[in-house]
């Protein structure tokens, strides 16, 4: 979910060129926002967007926000920012990011940062820090804050009452909405932005699936910085517009067996997030023949939504995600099972400083899988956002040694 | 006296043991938002896994060097098989990280039982009937493992036990405060942290003797600059005792392993386990928790009932929860004019000198 690369070169798809102008008008209406008077929310991600869709609240991430400013050489700057305001530099970079664009009020859209927040929505199953990072910038823009909390378990399947407890919230969250934007609630415009969520999830997960086809049709980088409309943009119509013809595009190049990376030699699963700063990491995978053609970072945000019963059928899309309540060895038997129905040689693990939430276990499902399938895995050690101590050098060390060990197994 | 706590404490895992050879179940826990009362109504005893001093010589290839101390502590304990006497495992969802424990605890160490409770982070009325079912579920799960029935009166008396705990120690608490008292902060860590690992009903009758020795001793320490220790847990009481050493005197707390895990009771009801739900949601925050301005409403009522003139803030490395509430500390603090220290520890003091300089002069300061 990043902005598209800075080069001007001809992109490989089609839809990459689409991708750019969905991201350009979403960001050029987010700088005129406060212009048209409309209100704004800042969501934290795998939060329910759709209610402020249906309720014509503009939505803001700040995780995504985080990972253009990484791109764009910002976040060194504003991190060092927050933590001259005595945040620790050991919280999550995501956080430090948006709070120093704050403090030094700027930001890379035409020197802006994000519109202010007129309201704030916070989710904190994905990971707590969440809740303590939207209770921090309730204290400082002085606006109305909504957590929806859940209850969730750890290698069961969620419960019912688990299920009730959050889509009960995302009722109360719809009134929250309703009383700080000014605008009504409707529930046929609900169901048609569910519509629309559900469908642009579902056409996304059937492009993930195509990477199952060797050659993969499609590359890591296409796939991450696709996800945009699925997070910011989940219960629009343009987004199931473009993830349609993106699922065509793939469909053919997959049929015809183009390759989206030449020399497909390894098949390789990402575990976790892309380093935003740094993409071409996946392209000195590629120049060794290495191609991601599996993640679960970005199908986590995918799920299907049950119209008939709206709340609940949105709360299931968000909670009953089963990747959300894996343990190790959940996470150890899925992978697995892509390893398989992926053809897949190895696995990169980011073991990521600021998501201690996901990166604590890596190690164990890293040694699950090998003791299971002998399949080989590589844990490097980074910051998603954050460069400051990020060394090329070292990650690349060990990115040439999982390949020796990778180019050992085939012959 | 206190140097009976500190054995109690010392020797837990022989203890531990003599209580498996006599045929005991006994589960660890962490946390202070495990009901520990449930565990104990089905005969089995239960004791909080803490950090260790010892040196971690087998986390590495499980846990990163990002993850607290604690944590790591408490995984290379299980790994050593310090643990091994435990039948059972329960934790709580506060933090991320002990989200993820109980999976890669059983997964590397051999265990019978492993529970989780999902536990609600909200303060209302809606997350206590979320908690209620997952309370309900441990019971279940705890009766499913021993084989019978846990009875509502069984779960009343351990309330009873737990609550009697409860006010001996705030009782205590409040003695510390008092300027006659004998007991300094340091020694009622000491006190605190035996509980965490000793029978209650024993527990309490030396609490009561304790507390009877100290009302009637006439030594003082009344001395020092009047302080609040606030912070995440962390295993090493000599931090409190340089403090301690430079002239101050721990009066308060608002410790994960003090006050804040016994401060509430449980109001007895007709339906003991929404009894417990209602006092494990409602208890007093730890920054795991939303909102958490109570805490901070907290500390301020007791800087001015005990009239600290100082608070002190302990944190674990890489605790995301306390390290995100610092700054919003640090300011309302400021704004109430209460001189403020912020410490980072990984779970021990490490190195003593820079530390001791920062409190030293804090103290001075005070005086």
């Amino acid at each position: 979910m990043s902005e598209k690369q800075p080069e001007k070169k001809k992109k490989r798809l089609k839809t990459a060129e689409k991708l750019g102008k969905l991201m350009a008008d979403y960001y050029t209406e987010s700088a005129m926002i406060k212009a048209q008077k409309k209100p704004v929310a800042w969501l934290t991600s795998v939060a329910p967007v759709e209610i402020c869709y249906a309720m014509d609240v503009f939505p803001v991430y700040p995780e995504n926000y985080a990972t253009v400013c990484a791109a764009r050489n910002l976040s060194a700057e504003f991190c060092a920012a927050a933590e001259a305001k005595g945040f620790s530099t050991d919280l999550c970079s995501y956080a430090l990011n948006n709070f120093g664009s704050i403090y030094l009020n700027k930001g890379p859209f035409m020197g802006q940062g994000i519109p202010e927040p007129d309201m704030l929505i916070a989710t904190e199953h994905a990971c707590l820090s969440m809740a303590k990072w939207w209770e921090e910038l309730a204290r400082h823009f002085d606006v109305p804050l909504y957590v929806v909390d859940a209850s969730l378990p750890v290698g069961d399947e969620i419960a019912p009452y688990q299920v009730k407890y959050f889509a009960d919230q995302l009722k109360e969250l719809a009134e929250f909405v309703e009383k700080h934007s000014g605008n009504k609630f409707d529930m046929d415009k609900f169901k048609e932005v569910l519509t629309y969520s559900d469908e642009a999830s579902a056409l996304f997960l059937e492009v993930a699936d195509l990477r199952k086809t060797v050659p993969s049709p499609v590359s890591p980088i296409e796939m991450f910085t696709n996800m945009f409309p699925l997070v910011t943009l989940a219960g629009k119509k343009e987004s199931v517009d473009f993830y349609r013809e993106f699922l065509e595009e793939i469909k053919d190049l997959a049929s015809k067996k183009v390759p989206a990376v030449p020399n497909e030699k390894y098949r390789l699963i990402w575990d976790l997030f892309p380093v935003w700063y740094n993409l071409k990491l996946f392209k000195y995978l590629e120049e060794r023949g290495g191609v991601v053609v599996a993640d679960v970072y970005a199908t986590a945000f995918g799920g299907s939504i049950d119209i008939s019963r709206p709340f609940e059928g949105l709360a299931e899309r968000y909670v009953g995600n089963p990747l959300l309540s894996f343990g190790v060895q959940e996470q150890t038997e899925l992978y697995k099972q892509i390893i398989k129905d992926f053809h897949v040689d190895g696995i990169i693990f980011h073991s990521n400083r600021s998501c201690r939430m996901a990166s604590m276990g890596q190690y164990d499902v890293k040694q699950g899988i090998y003791e299971d399938l002998g399949i080989p895995g590589a844990v490097f050690e980074s910051d998603f956002v954050d460069p400051r101590t990020y060394s090329d050098e070292q990650v690349k060390d060990t990115l040439d040694s999982f390949f020796e060990i990778l180019e050992s197994k085939k012959q | 006296m206190i140097s009976d706590f500190q054995e109690k404490y010392a020797k837990r895992h022989e203890i531990a043991k003599q209580w498996k050879n006599e045929g005991k179940k006994i589960f660890g826990y962490f946390c202070g938002y495990v009901p520990e009362e449930l565990i104990d109504a089905a005969g089995i005893i239960p004791v909080r896994i803490l950090g260790s001093l010892d040196k971690v010589t087998l986390v590495d290839t499980h846990l990163q060097s990002f993850i607290c101390a604690f944590a790591r502590s408490c995984l290379d304990q299980g790994l050593k098989g310090t643990y091994d006497y435990l039948d059972g495992i329960v934790a709580s969802k506060t933090c991320d990280i002990m989200r993820n424990m109980p999976s890669i605890w059983s997964r590397n160490i051999d265990i019978p039982f492993t529970a989780y409770i999902g536990a609600p982070a909200k303060r209302t009325d809606a997350a206590r009937e979320c908690l209620i079912e997952e309370f309900k579920i441990l019971r279940s799960n705890i009766e499913e493992f021993i084989g019978k029935k846990i009875d509502d009166e069984s779960i009343n008396k351990s309330i009873e036990i737990y609550n009697q705990s409860r006010i001996l120690l705030r009782e205590l608490y409040e003695l510390r405060s008092d300027d006659n008292s004998s007991l300094s902060g340091s020694d009622f860590y000491q006190v605190v942290k035996a509980g965490f690992v000793m029978p209650k009903e024993e527990y309490n009758g030396m609490l009561s003797a304790l507390k009877s020795d100290l009302t009637s001793a006439q030594s003082s320490n009344g001395e020092g600059v009047r302080l609040l220790v606030s912070g995440s847990t962390f295993e090493d009481v000599n931090v409190l005792k340089m403090i301690e050493e430079a002239g101050g005197n721990i009066v308060s707390d608002d410790l994960c392993v003090g006050s804040r895990y016994f401060w509430d009771r449980v109001e007895p009801g007709p339906d003991p386990i929404r009894a417990l739900a209602d006092r494990y949601q409602m208890r007093v925050t730890c920054p795991c928790k939303h909102p958490s301005d109570e805490r901070l409403e907290r500390i301020l009522e007791e800087v001015k009932r005990n009239k600290v003139q100082g608070v002190i803030s302990i944190v674990q490395k890489f605790c995301d929860t306390h390290l995100f509430e610092y700054p919003y500390m640090k300011g309302v603090l400021e704004k109430n004019d209460i001189p403020f220290l912020y410490l980072e520890t990984e779970d021990r003091l490490g190195e003593e000198g820079q530390f001791k300089t920062r409190v030293q002069a804090f103290v001075e300061m005070l005086q």
